[in-house]
C-alpha cells in the first residue's frame, strides 16, 4: 500500500485537493469540519511535495518521469517530476498552507455566510490542484486544462464576495482569461499541426528540425503563447483586470491570486518557452529581447501606477503587475544566473506577497476601512500584522536579510550577462519605486496617530500563519540554501540545448 | 573575535532590552543605555587595538547565498572608535535633553540599533556587508529623525529616506557592477578593481561616489540634511554631524581605497574633477550657513562643508592627504559634536533657536557659550585645536600632489568659518541680555558636563597629537 | 495571386476559423453589452475547435472505428476531436459561469451595458 502510493505520489499530489474539493460540498454545514478537511489536505501536500524535493535533490537533477495510467508518451500524458516541478510544488505548498490556515479567521464574514466557506474551499483547493498539475505537467493540452480550471477557479474566488463589484471584476476577468486561453489553446494548436506532438519532450525534439520549414507557424505560436499567458499573468499592458479583481476579493483570495494564481501561469509559459521552443529559437525570433523590453517597461509602469492609488489592495494588485515585470524580465535572459534568479524572485514574490495581501487584509478588516490613511496607528493595535506587513514590505524592497534580496541578486548577475546596463538599472529603480509606495503604509502604521476606538485582533490561526510566512521569508533571505540550489538546477535543466 | 562581535550587537541588544522598558522608568532606561553604549565601546577599543597590532579579527559567513564578512581594518578601527567612543558622551547628554519629552522609550531604542548599524558600517569585510548596514542605518535612523512628530519632522523624514534610498540603490547597481567586472567582494587582498581597466571604471566611480555621497552631503545631493535639523539635538549632532555622514564619507574612503584603490584612480579620466567637487562643497556649504538664521541649519551647512574636508584629503591621493583625512575626521567630530550639544543646551535654557535673537546669552550661559567660541576655533582650524593638525596635513598632501589651489581654498574656508561664527559669538558676549534662565538644574549638567569634556579632549589631541598619530599612520601605511 | 487564391481554397477550414476567430475578438472587445461578450467568447472558442478538428483531417481517410470486417488503411487523426470536446466541455462552463454573473450584475445594475455599469461605478450598495 506504501509503495504504491510513493510510486504514484505525483499523481497524488494533484488528485488529493482535487478529490477533497469534490466531496467537500457534501459536508458544507459543519464548518468545522471542511476547515479541518482543508488543512489536512494541505499538510499532506507538503509533505508529499517535500519527500519529492528531497529525492530529486538526491538524484542530483535527473527527474523522475511519471507516466499516468501506464501509457508511455507519446499517447499518454507525462508528468516530469524535476527540479523546476517540485521547485514550483514546493512554492505552492509552502504559500497555500498558511493561507489556508489564515482563512479559518474570517472567511464566514467576508464570504457572507456559513454555507459559502465550503464553496469558497471547493474553489481554492480546485486551483491548488491545478496550480500543482501546471508544476508537474510535461504534456501541452494537460496544460491547457489545468489553465482552465484555475481559470474557472480564480473567477469563482474574486466572486466569493456577495458586492456587485464583485460580480463586475469577476465578469472582466473572464472574459479576459477566457480571450487568452483561447490564444492559449491556438497557439497548443500551431504546435501541434506543426510538430504532430503534444509531448513537451517530443515536440520540441521535432521543432528543432522541422522549424525552419514552417517559420511563419512557429512564430505565430510564440505569439500567441506569449499574449495569451500574457494576459492571464497580468502582463502590463494586458493587466487592466487584475486591480479590480485582486482587491475585491476576499483576503485569503486575494493572497492566494496574487501569490500562487499568477505565477503558475507564469511556470506555464517558462514551460513552453524554454521545454518546448527552447532557448536557441527564442534567440532567433527575438523573443528575449522583447520580453525584456516589455518587463521592463511593466516593472516601471506599474510601480508608477502603484504610487498613485489610496486603497491598499489596489496598490498591492498595482504592485504585483509590477513584479510580474520582474519575472517577465529574467525569463528574457536566457542565462543560468537570470533564470536562477527569476525562479527564487517568482517563489519569493510569492511568499512575500501573500503575506502582504493577508495582513493588509487583517488590518483592513479590524478597521473597516480601505485607504492606506485610515490606518492611521494600527501599528500599536495589532503589533504582529505590521510586523509581517513590514518584514514582507522589506523583503518586497529587496533589503539583504530578506529572500528578495537573494532572487534580485541573481537576476542582477544575469541582466549583467547580457552585457547591457539598462535591465540593472531598471531593476534598482523599481526597487526604489517599491519602497515609495509601501514605506508610507509602514509609516503611517506605526508613526501615524493612534485610532481611538479598539481593533479586532486576528486570532491565533492567522497570526500563526503570519508568523510562519514571515520567518519563511527570512528563513529564505539568510539560508537560501537547497532551496536556491534546486533553482539553479532548474534553470540549467531549461537552459539545455536540444 | 568575540570582542568584535560583542561590540557590534550590543547596541542592538540594548536596544531590544530598552524596547520592553515601560516608558515610565526613565532612571533604570538611562542606566541600561549608559551600560550598553559603554560595553560597546570598551570593545570597540579592544578590537581596535587587536587591529592596529596587526591581528586580524575576521567573522566571515554566508548570508542568503552570498559572502558576508566583518573584518575591520585601521580605517574600519578608527571609524568604529570614532562613533563608539563618541556614543556614550551623547547618550549622557540626551539624560539631560531628553528629560521629560515624550516618546524616550522609542528614542533610545532606535538610538542604540542607529549604534549597532553604525558599527556594522565601520567593522564591515566586503561590499555586502557594507551595503546591508548601510541600508539599515537608514532604516534605524529615520525613527529618530521624525521623533518630533510634526508636519515638518515627517516631511524631513520622507526626504532623507527618498535620498537616501536612491543613493543605496545607486551603490547597488555599482556593487553588481563590481562584482560582474572582478568577481570579488571582499575588502582584504587588495583593490578589487585592481586588475581591471574598462573604459566604464569612470562612470562606476560616479556611480559610488554618487550613491555614497548622498549620506556625505556633497553639494547637491546635501538637502536631506538641513532638513533633518528638525529631529531632537543629540540625533542632529552624533546622528547627522558624525555617524550617519561619517557613513557616507567612510564609504567613498572605502570606494576610493579598497574598491579602486589609489593607483587605479590616478589612472582615470575623472581625477581631475574629483578635488574640485569636494571644494565646491566646501565653500559653497559655508556661505549658504553664513545666510542661516536659525542655529542648527547654520551648523548643518558648516557639516556639509566639513565633510568635504574628509572627502578632499581622500581625493587627492596622496599619503598626507590620507592622513589630513583621517586627522580631520576624528578632530571635527568631537568639536562638531561640542558646537551642536552648545545649540541643544541654548535652545533648551532660553528657548531660542535663531542666532540674531541670542544676544547677551553668553553672560547668562558662560560655560556653555566659552565651550561653543573654543569649538569654533577649532572649525577654523587655530592651534591649539585639534583640527590645526588635520588642516596642516591636507594642506601639505595638496602642495605635495601639485594642487596648490586646494591648499588656498582650505585658507578660504577657515576665514569663512570664522566670519560665520565669530560675530555669533561677540554678539553673544557684548550684546543685549535676552534671557536670564542661566546654568541651573540637574538636567543641564548632564548637558554640560559632555561638552566640557569634548572640549578639553579636542584640545588635549591639539596639543598632543601624538595620542592619536598611531591610529592615522597605522591608516595610511594600511594603503600605502 | 492564383497561387494565393489556390492556396486558400486548398485550406478553407483555416482561413475560415481566422475570420470567425476575429469576427469573435472584434465582438468581445468592442461590444459593451454582457451578452454580445459571452457570444463573442463563444464564436472565438468555435474558431479554435474548428481549426483543431480540421488539422485532424486527413484527405481519403475513413473514420476512426475500428471495425473488423474491413481495415482501410488510412484514418483521420481522432486525437484533436477528442481533444476538442474537452475544450467544448471548458466553453460550456465558461459560458454558464458567465450567464450566473451577468444575471447577478441585472440584479444589482439594472442593465446589461458595460459601459453603463462602469459609470454607476461604486454608487450600488449590497
Amino acid at each position: 500500500m506504501i509503495s504504491a502510493i510513493t510510486t504514484n505520489l505525483p499523481v497524488f499530489i494533484i488528485i488529493a485537493p482535487l478529490f477533497v474539493a469534490f466531496v467537500l460540498p457534501t459536508w458544507a454545514q459543519r464548518k468545522r469540519l471542511v476547515e479541518n478537511l482543508v488543512i489536512s489536505v494541505e499538510i499532506l501536500m507538503l509533505l508529499g511535495t517535500c519527500y519529492l524535493a528531497s529525492i530529486v535533490l538526491l538524484q542530483k537533477g535527473i527527474p523522475i518521469i511519471y507516466q499516468m495510467g501506464g501509457w508511455s508518451a507519446p499517447w499518454g500524458i507525462e508528468l516530469k517530476v524535476g527540479s523546476l516541478g517540485t521547485f514550483f510544488l514546493l512554492t505552492v505548498a509552502i504559500v497555500s498552507l498558511p493561507v489556508a490556515l489564515f482563512a479559518r479567521g474570517n472567511l464566514t464574514h467576508e464570504v457572507g455566510g456559513k454555507e459559502r466557506v465550503a464553496r469558497f474551499y471547493v474553489l481554492y483547493l480546485l486551483l491548488i490542484g491545478a496550480l500543482g498539475g501546471m508544476a508537474l505537467t510535461n504534456d501541452l493540452f494537460n496544460v491547457y486544462v489545468l489553465v482552465e480550471v484555475a481559470t474557472l477557479s480564480c473567477c469563482g474566488l474574486v466572486s466569493a464576495r456577495n458586492h456587485p463589484r464583485a460580480a463586475k471584476a469577476t465578469f472582466t476577468y473572464l472574459i479576459l482569461a477566457t480571450l487568452g486561453s483561447c490564444l492559449v489553446m491556438g497557439g497548443i494548436g500551431f504546435i501541434y499541426i506543426v510538430t504532430g506532438h503534444l509531448n513537451m519532450g517530443f515536440a520540441s525534439q521535432e521543432l528543432g528540425r522541422i522549424w525552419q520549414n514552417n517559420p511563419r507557424v512557429v512564430w505565430m505560436a510564440f505569439s500567441f503563447m506569449l499574449v495569451g499567458f500574457g494576459v492571464k499573468s497580468a502582463l502590463f499592458p494586458l493587466h487592466v483586470w487584475l486591480p479590480d479583481a485582486h482587491s475585491v476579493a476576499p483576503s485569503p483570495a486575494s493572497a492566494i491570486l496574487s501569490g500562487l494564481a499568477v505565477k503558475g501561469y507564469l511556470i506555464c509559459l517558462l514551460k513552453v518557452l524554454y521545454n518546448v521552443f527552447g532557448f536557441y529559437l527564442m534567440r532567433v525570433y527575438s523573443v528575449h529581447k522583447i520580453m525584456v523590453l516589455v518587463g521592463m517597461v511593466a516593472i516601471i509602469s506599474g510601480s508608477i501606477s502603484a504610487l498613485t492609488q489610496e486603497d491598499l489592495k489596489r496598490r498591492l494588485a498595482f504592485s504585483t503587475v509590477a513584479q510580474v515585470g520582474y519575472i517577465f524580465l529574467g525569463f528574457g535572459l536566457l542565462n543560468t544566473k537570470g533564470l536562477t534568479g527569476t525562479l527564487f524572485y517568482l517563489a519569493s514574490h510569492a511568499v512575500i506577497k501573500s503575506t502582504l495581501f493577508l495582513s493588509a487584509g487583517a488590518m483592513l478588516n479590524a478597521t473597516g476601512k480601505k485607504n492606506i490613511k485610515d490606518l492611521s496607528g494600527i501599528g500599536r493595535k495589532m503589533p504582529i500584522t505590521t510586523a509581517a506587513f513590514t518584514i514582507s514590505s522589506l523583503g518586497l524592497i529587496g533589503i539583504p536579510l530578506f529572500s528578495g534580496f537573494v532572487g534580485k541578486w541573481q537576476l542582477l548577475m544575469g541582466s549583467m550577462e547580457t552585457g547591457s546596463i539598462l535591465p540593472v538599472s531598471v531593476i534598482i529603480s523599481g526597487s526604489v519605486l517599491c519602497a515609495a509606495y509601501l514605506f508610507p503604509v509602514i509609516r503611517i502604521a506605526y508613526f501615524g496617530t493612534a485610532p481611538e476606538k479598539d481593533c479586532k485582533d486576528p486570532n491565533l490561526p492567522q497570526k500563526l500563519a503570519l508568523i510562519f510566512l514571515s520567518a519563511a521569508i527570512v528563513f529564505l533571505g539568510v539560508i537560501p540554501g537547497s532551496f536556491l540550489e534546486l533553482a539553479n538546477r532548474a534553470a540549467a535543466e531549461l537552459l539545455v540545448l536540444r | 573575535m568575540l570582542s568584535l562581535i560583542i561590540a557590534l550587537f550590543s547596541g542592538a541588544v540594548g536596544g531590544l532590552v530598552v524596547a520592553m522598558i515601560p516608558e515610565t522608568k526613565n532612571r533604570l532606561r538611562n542606566y541600561i543605555v549608559l551600560f550598553f553604549a559603554a560595553s560597546s565601546t570598551f570593545f570597540t577599543w579592544r578590537t581596535a587595538f587587536m587591529v592596529f597590532a596587526g591581528e586580524s579579527v575576521r567573522v566571515a559567513g554566508e548570508l542568503g547565498g552570498l559572502a558576508f564578512s566583518l573584518d575591520p581594518d585601521p580605517l574600519g578601527a578608527v571609524f568604529g572608535l570614532i562613533a563608539s567612543t563618541l556614543w556614550p558622551f551623547t547618550a549622557v547628554y540626551s539624560f539631560g535633553y531628553m528629560a521629560g519629552k515624550h516618546k524616550q522609550r522609542t528614542f533610545f531604542t532606535f538610538f542604540l540599533m542607529s549604534l549597532t548599524m553604525t558599527l556594522g558600517v565601520a567593522f564591515s569585510g566586503n561590499l555586502i556587508a557594507l551595503y546591508l548596514f548601510y541600508e539599515l542605518l537608514t532604516f534605524a535612523t529615520y525613527p529618530l529623525v521624525i521623533h518630533e512628530r510634526s508636519a515638518e519632522a515627517m516631511k524631513a523624514g520622507a526626504k532623507y529616506i527618498l535620498y537616501s534610498l536612491s543613493g543605496a540603490g545607486a551603490i547597488l547597481i555599482a556593487i553588481v557592477l563590481t562584482y560582474a567586472w572582478s568577481g570579488k567582494l571582499d575588502f582584504s587582498g587588495g583593490p578589487i578593481l585592481a586588475n581591471s581597466l574598462s573604459p566604464g571604471l569612470n562612470w562606476l566611480l560616479v556611480l559610488f561616489v554618487g550613491g555614497f555621497g548622498v549620506k556625505a552631503a556633497i553639494m547637491p545631493l546635501h538637502r536631506w540634511l538641513p532638513a533633518a535639523m528638525v529631529a531632537p539635538t543629540p540625533v542632529s549632532a552624533l546622528l547627522h554631524a558624525v555617524a550617519v555622514v561619517y557613513s557616507g564619507v567612510y564609504g567613498v574612503l572605502r570606494t576610493v581605497y579598497s574598491v579602486f584603490g589609489h593607483e587605479l584612480i590616478g589612472q582615470l579620466g575623472i581625477r581631475n574633477i574629483l578635488p574640485w567637487i569636494a571644494v565646491i562643497t566646501i565653500l559653497a556649504g559655508i556661505v549658504i550657513a553664513a545666510r542661516q538664521d536659525v542655529l542648527k541649519r547654520r551648523l548643518a551647512y558648516q557639516t556639509v562643508s566639513h565633510l568635504s574636508y574628509i572627502l578632499l584629503g581622500a581625493f587627492i591621493l596622496n599619503e598626507w592627504g590620507l592622513a589630513g583625512a583621517i586627522f580631520h575626521m576624528i578632530s571635527y567630530s568631537t568639536l562638531k559634536i561640542t558646537l551642536f550639544f552648545c545649540a541643544g543646551i541654548i535652545s533648551e535654557k532660553t528657548g531660542e533657536i535663531k542666532v540674531s535673537k541670542m544676544g547677551g546669552i553668553g553672560r547668562s550661559l558662560p560655560k556653555t557659550m566659552v565651550a561653543f567660541s573654543i569649538a569654533t576655533m577649532g572649525m577654523i582650524g587655530m592651534l591649539p585645536l585639534n583640527t590645526f593638525w588635520g588642516k596642516y596635513y591636507l594642506m601639505k598632501g595638496s602642495v605635495g600632489a601639485g594642487k596648490w589651489p586646494l591648499a588656498v581654498v582650505l585658507i578660504i574656508s577657515g576665514i569663512l568659518n570664522a566670519i560665520c561664527f565669530v560675530p555669533v559669538i561677540i554678539n553673544a558676549f557684548k550684546g543685549e541680555c535676552t534671557k536670564t534662565n542661566g546654568e541651573k538644574g540637574g538636567g543641564v549638567s548632564l548637558m554640560l558636563a559632555p561638552t566640557l569634556v569634548l572640549v578639553i579632549v579636542a584640545l588635549l589631541i591639539g596639543l598632543m597629537p601624538g595620542i592619536v598619530w598611531p591610529g592615522v599612520e597605522a591608516v595610511v601605511n594600511w594603503f600605502y | 495571386m492564383s497561387e494565393l487564391i489556390k492556396k486558400i481554397i486548398m485550406n478553407y477550414p483555416y482561413f475560415a476559423a481566422f475570420i470567425i476567430f476575429v469576427i469573435g475578438a472584434l465582438t468581445v472587445l468592442t461590444r459593451s453589452n454582457l451578452f454580445k461578450k459571452l457570444i463573442g467568447i463563444n464564436i472565438m472558442e468555435s474558431a479554435i475547435f474548428l481549426m483543431f478538428v480540421a488539422a485532424g483531417n486527413i484527405r481519403g481517410g475513413a473514420v476512426p472505428i475500428l471495425s473488423g470486417k474491413n481495415p482501410h488503411t488510412l484514418y483521420i487523426n481522432p486525437l484533436p476531436s477528442a481533444l476538442m470536446l474537452t475544450g467544448i466541455v471548458v466553453s460550456v462552463s465558461v459560458t454558464a459561469f458567465a450567464l450566473a454573473l451577468i444575471l447577478r450584475l441585472y440584479r444589482s445594475y439594472g442593465t446589461t451595458d458595460l459601459r453603463r455599469i462602469y459609470e454607476m461605478g461604486n454608487e450600488v450598495s449590497e
